[in-house]
């Protein structure tokens, strides 16, 4: 016998291929069931859906959109026709969501970011501990570092000039953003010698892209509220 | 309750051999049952440093080969009955041990040895990953020099990568009168960017030269190396010694030897 509702996943989200000859509510309900049996797999996924075997009125795709969001914590973003053209719409729509995305959710890394180490990010993130030299953070979004940056961070992976690098202790071997790559100044053999002296306490900078050029500067409310 | 050591730096010529011999001689000054490894395939000099080249009949490629058992390729040290020497091959190469070899001829060492010292090769390649296969403990060695720091920054990172999480750092080479003056990065300096725990720090000595030459390790001896690597055995062992004050010390030291210098 054919089984009620197969899931398959594709490149933007999943496909159901549904039994044609069942009643539509016990067809919902081994829906609602499949989809709890995989909560652990999908948890807080966010996907566009496709239905096929059966034709559904549109009442019909609402209802089992509605079902699978109350009962489980799939958010659905759209659901998609199976067309060629369609499909390429939505996953530009996918990407555009994401690319958003990337700027207000962030994750976080605890630890030092040693040399030749590095973490590659879809979203912000937050870095609990030292980028060192050779190392190097990659982000589609922001990147803030409660430590030193001594290696190489990259904000704005995908473009995107508004992005900004802070941290605790700015000295960077190189940032880029967006499309703009800033790297530290040479320092002459009296900068050095100079390093050793008592140096004046370190301050929170941030990076920011500003007429074509990365600036770093102190953080302060002002700058804060202009990012 | 035995423990592999690796003792490893990434950069070359930072001192991993030299630290070997003298912490592994000072681990047997101690009464412990130690022996030293050199994983160096290819480019052995543990045994010079050791002053043992003269005694090599096998070594652990041929241990690893089944070309002997282990009893006849270890060396017993000359001047301590409780410490011994499993050489490199010479004429072989890297590839010629596999990681889970190593961790096979350390498992079987672990029967007999309170300590097993690995003396790491320079690089991160096969013979580091042989090195670091069977060891519960890494030594990481550093000079105060940006190129030494950022390897071994790297290869705490291979270290962390493979869990191997005790890792310990040395400061080698230090010269506390280039420190002053700001020419030098103090050993703050080191672990502020390594962010490890300091195990030891050895000060520059002309002795170590000599000590190398002759194949006598000096541990233990009364020169400020000497001691610096005898506190680091101890707090090997578990015990709290405090750091030694290298600067008033080879202050006091260079002032002293500076004056049979004029005489």
């Amino acid at each position: 016998m054919q089984q009620p509702v197969v899931l398959k996943s594709n490149k933007y989200g999943i496909n159901l291929i549904l039994n044609d000859h069942m009643e539509f509510k016990e067809l919902l309900q081994c829906i609602i069931d499949k989809f709890k049996e995989s909560e652990g797999f999908f948890k807080n996924a966010k996907m566009a859906i496709s239905f096929e075997g059966r034709k559904l009125t549109q009442e019909e795709e609402f209802e089992i959109v509605e079902a699978i969001t109350e009962n489980s914590s799939v958010q659905i973003i759209c659901i998609l026709d199976n067309d060629q053209l369609k499909e390429e719409l939505v996953r530009q729509k996918i990407e555009q969501f994401e690319e958003e995305q990337a700027g207000r959710t962030g994750e976080f890394y605890k630890g030092t970011l040693r040399s030749g180490q590095v973490l590659d990010c879809e979203t912000s993130v937050v870095v609990i501990g030292d980028v060192n030299p050779g190392a190097k953070v990659i982000s589609k979004g922001n990147i803030v570092i409660l430590g030193a940056l001594k290696g190489n961070a990259y904000a704005g992976a995908n473009g995107n000039m508004q992005a900004f690098v802070a941290a605790l202790d700015m000295d960077p071997v190189q940032i880029k953003i967006g499309d703009v790559i800033g790297r530290s100044a040479d320092k002459t053999a009296k900068d050095r010698k100079k390093k050793k002296q008592p140096v004046e306490p370190v301050e929170p900078q941030v990076a920011i892209v500003k007429d074509g050029n990365i600036y770093i500067e102190p953080i302060t409310k002002g700058l804060l509220n202009s990012i | 309750m035995s423990e592999v050591i690796v003792i490893t730096s990434g950069k070359g010529g930072v001192g991993k051999t030299t630290t070997t011999a003298n912490v592994g001689t000072g681990l047997a000054q101690l009464n412990k049952k130690v022996v030293l490894i050199d994983t160096d395939i290819g480019l052995r000099n543990l045994d010079v440093v050791m002053g043992l080249e003269n005694r090599i009949v096998y070594n652990l490629v041929d241990v690893v080969k089944g070309n002997c058992r282990m009893k006849q390729a270890l060396i017993k040290d000359k001047r301590y009955p409780n410490l011994c020497l499993l050489p490199s091959a010479q004429t072989r190469d890297k590839t010629s041990v596999t990681p889970e070899q190593m961790v096979k001829v350390t498992d079987e060492l672990r029967e007999e040895f309170d300590y097993i010292l690995l003396d790491c090769p320079a690089g991160i390649e096969q013979g580091f990953k042989n090195a670091i296969a069977g060891a519960d403990r890494a030594l990481v060695v550093t000079t105060p020099e940006v190129s030494a720091i950022r390897d071994a920054d790297r290869i705490i990172g291979l270290l962390e990568a493979n869990e191997l999480k005790k890792t310990e750092l040395i400061v080698n080479r230090l010269r506390m009168d280039m420190v002053k003056r700001g020419d030098m990065m103090s050993i703050a300096d080191v672990t502020d960017i390594l962010a490890i725990d300091l195990i030891g720090a050895v000060p520059d000595d002309e002795q170590i030269v000599v000590s190398t030459n002759q194949g006598e390790p000096l541990v233990g001896s009364d020169c400020l190396a000497g001691q610096a690597y005898a506190n680091i055995c101890r707090r090997i062992l578990g015990e709290e010694v405090p750091f030694l004050d290298l600067e008033t010390k080879s202050g006091v030291w260079s002032k002293f030897k500076d004056l049979f210098k004029k005489n």
